[in-house]
């Protein structure tokens, strides 16, 4: 089964044509970065503004990649949501247009089971599995007893943990996106600064404003004092504050709930801080863990597509008066 | 010849299916928002009822703006992607023109703050007055005709596809994937950037 996807849920637009939920065909992310960088951050309306531009043109491409034709597709998926509502609309629209036309199932896509199936294209699911998703929007622990069940143990309270890191960033200097950059200086500074743990509780929630906030703080008082932060050590301290309440939490979670397998997924699952303290705790816990290429990290298609014949396979196929949603829980 | 017509920049939604000068199916309600849920059950009833396929269509004509942002994503987005899949040409139109054509005057549509987006036009839909985003003023061309409420006196559009149609069927068609939205105005992160420079 061919699936043609489309993911659009931010400032990336992608197309990408999966076969049976494992095989990449084609993927093309045309990504937005440069444009919003001269903003400090995505500017939704720009955002729209550019995959209603793009959005034939990526299909295009996608297809003359796989060297396939539309009507050669057996569905189409789209990701539905959560995101920003414009930016998901022009992928929804085309995605329900080519539903149309071509009399396809159109099959919709939470953003969330797509990044945890992007790891289904590096290698198979075992379930059951804990899933913990990190990015710019999301930071959640995840429990999937089979494929397409899931089950949110906990989430943020507030801040997702790549929002913190890139309002980190700039309270250090360092330009937008922050976040690579925060990780990539962390390795080059020293845990020096008393920055408190986020919340440490008996629950799989997260909590991250209130580091961020004594980053701030910190930094605001060294400022009127006269000194200057040393931005290599902030990075440091602040990063194993995340990394360590992110490890503890997922890993209280795989034993409580007496699983093996671990999956990361998200951009900030590209956090060599992360990727390291994760890798050693599940050998020595011997857990199974897969963290996917970098490249499946940041928002893609290709997921989506891989996500999309497992929803199928459960059944789910939407009519053409899918909508798209900024909110909407994973289930 | 079997033409397609979307309009989905203003709260009144149209779709037509128009085949040899003749509206075989119009939608033209002004029911409000929502046109991403409603926009392709509406297309799908469309051909159901003219008995055509996508496939059977031979051009697209297309509102791509002024108005409603999301509006005319929503509807530019269809047309594009039926365009390029199907391999037909493609024909902008303008929203206001399209509000204007049953009547010659001023199409007027909201775009807060004070300002509106106008556009005259003469019975025969010559533009007296071209697209603008302007500040409100009483001095284009009456009637003023439009969806929304203002303090003047303004009548309710009464549109005229076929004369729409009639005047742009020659008009030169325009590659789908170049085809973009006609906003008449920047988004405010852009003009605060163009601002500092």
């Amino acid at each position: 089964m061919y699936i043609l996807a489309i993911e659009s849920s931010c400032d990336e637009t992608s197309v990408s044509i999966i076969k049976n939920g494992c095989e990449e065909i084609s993927t093309v992310v045309l990504s937005q970065i440069d444009t919003h960088t001269n903003y400090g951050g995505v500017v939704p309306e720009i955002a729209s503004r550019m995959h209603v531009e793009n959005i034939t043109i990526v299909i295009d491409e996608a297809l003359k990649k796989a060297n396939m034709r539309l009507d050669d597709i057996d569905a189409f998926a789209v990701t539905y949501g959560p995101g920003l509502i414009g930016s998901l609309l022009v992928g929804l629209m085309a995605a329900k247009t080519l539903a149309f036309i071509y009399n396809k199932p159109l099959i919709p896509v939470h953003h969330i089971a797509g990044h945890i199936y992007a790891n289904n294209l590096v290698k198979r699911l075992e379930f059951p599995l804990i899933a913990l998703v990190v990015s710019g929007g999301h930071t959640e622990l995840i429990y999937m007893k089979e494929d397409y069940s899931f089950e949110k143990l906990g989430g943020t309270l507030d801040d997702a943990v790549g929002e913190a890191y890139d309002k980190v960033a700039r309270v250090i200097g360092v330009p937008y996106p922050g976040g690579p950059k925060v990780d990539k200086l962390a390795f080059e500074g020293d845990d020096t600064y008393n920055l408190p743990l986020p919340l440490d509780d008996d629950s799989y929630n997260f909590s991250f404003s209130g580091l961020k906030s004594a980053v701030i703080n910190l930094a605001h008082n060294e400022e009127q004092r006269g000194n200057k932060i040393n931005s290599a050590n902030m990075a440091c301290s602040f990063q194993n504050r995340v990394v360590k309440i992110l490890v503890k939490k997922t890993m209280r979670a795989l034993k409580d709930y007496k699983v093996n397998n671990l999956i990361v997924a998200g951009g900030v699952a590209a956090n060599k801080g992360l990727r390291k303290t994760l890798t050693k705790a599940c050998a020595d816990a011997g857990i199974n863990l897969i963290i996917p290429e970098m490249k499946y990290c940041t928002d893609n298609a290709a997921m989506i597509g891989a996500a999309a014949y497992y929803a199928y396979k459960r059944g789910d196929v939407a009519g053409l008066d899918l909508n798209a949603k900024a909110v909407v829980p994973l289930n | 010849m079997r033409y397609l017509l979307i309009d989905t920049a203003t709260t009144n939604l149209v779709v037509a299916i128009i085949i040899n000068g003749e509206i075989v199916y119009i939608y033209n309600n002004n029911d409000g928002h929502d046109t991403s849920s409603k926009m392709m059950p509406i297309l799908a009833e469309a051909f159901s009822n003219a008995k055509l396929k996508p496939q059977d269509i031979d051009k697209i004509f297309v509102v791509n703006g002024p108005g409603s942002f999301t509006g005319i994503r929503v509807g530019l987005t269809v047309a594009k992607t039926m365009a390029y899949a199907l391999n037909i040409p493609i024909i902008p139109l303008s929203s206001l023109e399209v509000m204007a054509s049953g009547n010659g005057g001023t199409a007027l549509i909201n775009a807060r703050r004070g300002y509106v987006f106008a556009g005259s036009y003469d019975n025969d839909l010559g533009a007296v007055y071209k697209d603008s985003y302007v500040l409100m003023s009483d001095k284009l061309p009456r009637p003023y005709i439009s969806y929304d409420k203002f303090d003047c006196e303004t009548i309710l559009p009464k549109i005229d596809v076929l004369k729409v149609i009639k005047k742009h069927e020659h008009d030169d068609s325009v590659n789908p994937h170049l085809l973009k939205p006609n906003y008449l105005k920047l988004t405010e992160a852009e003009e605060k950037l163009h601002s500092h420079d």
